[in-house]
């Protein structure tokens, strides 16, 4: 479509943006992708950027998806005529791409039959998918607390270091080697280097017992912390058009990993004030919402096929009612918000019980038993977290005698809501446990029910069912004999 | 960043429970003195019993009495447990009532009958979230247990031992031992193994030695009268000596679980407050920086 007419000239380089100027009737339309050559130490390289904003006078404003560096004032602007588009389809399969749909594993050009803009409208109210249906992970504390839904969103909260991308890493292990679908990983400005482990990792695991490695199901799109803002901005994008395609083609479930949908939003906020717009609560853009909602809104199941999402967001400075998080927290169908306070007892995943939610933790959903055993699981340690002030200050003798049970009762819980990992065994030291539902719900009943008061609490560290606690308390007192 | 004027109102309400251990702590010590006086000079009362004791068994005498004879078998026995009416002192009645719990399962296994009681509302309530109902509850018995009130309920024991319907008593308390150092024991107060008087501490060791050199004496009416007189009297000493203890124990256990109490209660609006100020700051900072943001992003 880019026809050689319509060429124009860079005339600002503000950072990461840029203005072009085009003849007034011939200027490319908002999500347009521009083409620049620009001579880098005697290489040429190619910068794309997406037109985001109109100025008037034929000039655009744009977002530069890679480097600035050696642009200048005077350098040819191509209009592509059509918004960045990415392969999609089998072809992407066991690949790893950058945001523009480039692979960057080398081995050679991706030839896909398909290529789909990245900016695609969400699906209609009517083609929504309405079934709620529960996805069991085999991790305790998930399946009693924030039973994520089958298509459904679940978001990993958390600050700085408290294990969001080893829980995220741990899901997919999971969730992906006994999945028969698709999956899409999407690195959003995080470590480059979690990114090749989690690739490595990925030839490793095999699916069940069909001697396939996950990644030959699975395509991986990176945007990492080295790339400039505008890359980030728009990789959860491209990886987001992928599993669309493979949800409405295939049908099949696919998964849709983010990590972290925190970075997106930063890059926005880079990139908001240099398009000229004001600084919102916190130095956040005013568009936030608007921003993750386009994203979020869609990640949906629709009547053709379903889009499992896990996404993990960083929480500045472990405040959850920053801009950022609290714009992410209302997407979510399960939300797990991970807390220093528990890291630092030595127990992971350091999911806080309380602060964790899920809306299918309903009767409803759920089924009454396993309802019933999460409230008493988390009216017990809300029971203990208001006494521990007065633990604090009186000690636990001046307890009444009901609360001293519940206390007793709610550092076994607390304990026993750890869970030895798939991929953290070379910490614990111990084989990754997958604990099914029934005996999650049945060993949390019966703590309740007091049936294992008499455990130390170092028993329930780090084991799966209740009888492993048991085994674990024999094995402590035989070697202390 | 931690809600600062939700860490304010925690800051508030940890100052209120500051000041209530405070005056708890001082209340206490203050009480704590008097208990401590009144077990002092009772020890003296006691002391003089055993050394009357000990001369009676010094003067060469068969001593027998129905107190202390040792019955061949226990059919029917009786656990009394001293608690406090009063809470906020540390681990003292939790300890007590571990104790008694303890001896009550010893008890129940080798004896027909078995009953509780129970001085305190404290090893009441203690004891019925246990699942153990007392059969009989004494509540009267403050800080300040009077000898005429102690007495009464020696006599109940002494009358029942002799009517042959206990053949064994034993009291569950917290030994005072010194200001530093109580522990909660239980011990067998019927059949009276010896005569001596009360395992105490303090005056009583000194008349014990001075007993050796006195012991020449001529008793009117008859050694065996005064026995008769003596026996039970030491018994009641023992009890009263028993009550003395725990209100004394009591006591220490909560001037120094309230001043611990205060101490912590301090180092936690410690921590409060440098959590408030740090929210406080940083909720300043955080909104000169937007204004100063806005501002600068209208200029350009």
């Amino acid at each position: 479509m880019a026809t050689v007419t319509n060429v124009g000239k860079v005339t600002q380089v503000i950072g990461s943006t840029f203005d072009a100027e085009y003849a007034e009737d011939q200027m490319p339309a908002i999500y347009n992708a521009v083409k620049i050559e620009i001579d880098v130490a005697g290489e040429t390289e190619t910068l794309t950027g997406e037109v985001a904003k109109h100025l008037g006078g034929g000039r655009v404003r744009c977002v530069a998806l890679g480097s600035t560096d050696g642009l200048r004032r005077g350098a040819d602007c191509v209009d592509t005529g059509s918004p960045v588009s990415v392969p999609v389809g089998d072809a992407t399969l066991g690949r790893v791409f950058n945001m523009k749909g480039e692979a960057i594993d080398g081995r050679g050009e991706v030839k896909a039959d398909a290529y789909k803009p990245i900016h695609q409208p969400a699906p209609k109210v009517e083609e929504l998918s309405t079934n709620t249906e529960l996805f069991e992970t085999g991790i305790k504390v998930v399946d009693l607390l924030t039973p994520f839904v089958r298509g459904g969103k679940a978001g990993l909260f958390g600050g700085a270091g408290l294990g969001k991308t080893v829980i995220l890493t741990e899901l997919i292990a999971r969730i992906a080697s006994s999945h028969g679908g698709y999956s899409v990983f999407a690195g959003v400005g995080e470590r480059t280097r979690e990114g090749t482990d989690l690739w490595l990792e990925m030839q490793e695991t095999q699916i069940g017992d069909t001697g396939r490695s996950v990644i030959e199901q699975t395509c991986m799109v990176f945007g990492q912390m080295n790339e400039p803002p505008g890359s980030r901005l728009r990789v959860a994008l491209s990886a987001l058009t992928m599993a669309e395609h493979f949800r409405d083609t295939t049908g099949a479930d696919t998964l849709l990993f983010v990590d972290n949908i925190f970075r997106f939003s930063q890059a926005g906020s880079e990139v908001s004030a240099l398009l000229g717009r004001m600084p919102s609560a916190v130095g956040y853009q005013p568009t936030l919402a608007t921003e993750m909602g386009a994203l979020q809104e869609r990640i949906a199941s629709t009547d053709k096929g379903a889009i499992t999402s896990v996404q993990a967001v960083y929480v500045p400075a472990d405040d959850p009612t920053d801009p950022a998080p609290a714009t992410a927290f209302g997407q979510l169908d399960a939300f797990l918000y991970l807390e220093r306070s528990i890291s630092e007892k030595g127990i992971y995943p350091a999911v806080d019980p309380l602060k964790s939610s899920s809306r299918i933790l309903d009767p409803q959903y759920v089924g009454d038993r396993h309802y019933e055993v999460a409230r008493r699981v988390q009216t017990t340690l809300q029971r203990y977290r208001e006494l521990q002030d007065i633990i604090a200050i009186l000690g636990v003798d001046e307890l009444s005698e009901e609360d001293k049970l519940v206390v007793h009762r709610a550092r076994r819980i607390e304990r026993f809501l750890s869970q030895p990992f798939l991929v953290a065994e070379v910490f614990t030291g111990k084989p990754g446990e997958i604990t099914p539902l029934a005996d999650t719900i049945r060993s949390f009943e019966e703590i309740c029910d007091g049936k294992w008061d008499h455990l130390p609490e170092s028993a329930f560290m780090y084991v799966g069912a209740i009888e492993q606690a048991e085994e674990q308390a024999k094995r402590m007192a035989a070697e202390v004999e | 960043m931690a809600n600062a004027r939700a860490l304010d109102n925690r800051r508030k309400s940890v100052k209120n429970i500051k000041k209530i251990t405070r005056t708890m702590e001082l209340i206490a010590t203050a009480r704590f003195k008097q208990a401590m006086d009144r077990a002092m000079s009772a020890t003296g009362y006691t002391g003089r019993i055993t050394q009357v004791v000990n001369d009676l068994a010094n003067s060469g005498l068969e001593v027998s009495h129905p107190l202390l004879e040792k019955r061949d078998e226990t059919r029917s026995s009786v656990l009394l447990v001293l608690t406090s009416n009063r809470g906020l002192c540390g681990g003292y009645n939790g300890n007590v009532i571990r104790a008694g719990v303890e001896r009550k399962a010893a008890l129940e296994s080798e004896s027909e009958k078995f009953k509780l009681q129970v001085s305190g509302k404290r090893g009441v309530a203690g004891l019925k979230f246990r699942g153990i109902e007392a059969d009989r509850v004494y509540t009267q018995f403050e800080d300040k247990p009077l000898f005429s009130e102690v007495s009464e309920v020696a006599n109940g024991f002494l009358d029942a031992f002799a009517a042959g319907t206990i053949d064994r008593l034993d009291v569950a308390y917290t030994r005072f031992l010194s200001v530093s150092k109580q522990e909660a024991v239980v011990e067998t107060l019927l059949p009276l193994d010896s005569i001596g008087g009360p395992s105490d501490a303090g005056g009583g060791d000194e008349d014990r030695g001075e007993s050796k050199h006195s012991s020449v004496y001529e008793f009117i009416p008859s050694p065996e009268s005064i026995l008769e007189e003596v026996v039970p009297t030491s018994f009641k000493v023992k009890l009263f000596k028993c009550f003395l203890d725990a209100a004394v124990s009591e006591q220490i256990a909560r001037m120094v679980a309230m001043k611990s109490a205060t101490e912590n209660a301090s180092d936690m609006i410690k921590q409060l407050s440098m959590e408030y100020n740090r929210a406080r700051q940083s909720q300043i900072t955080g909104e000169i920086m937007e204004i100063i943001g806005g501002v600068e992003a209208l200029e350009s």
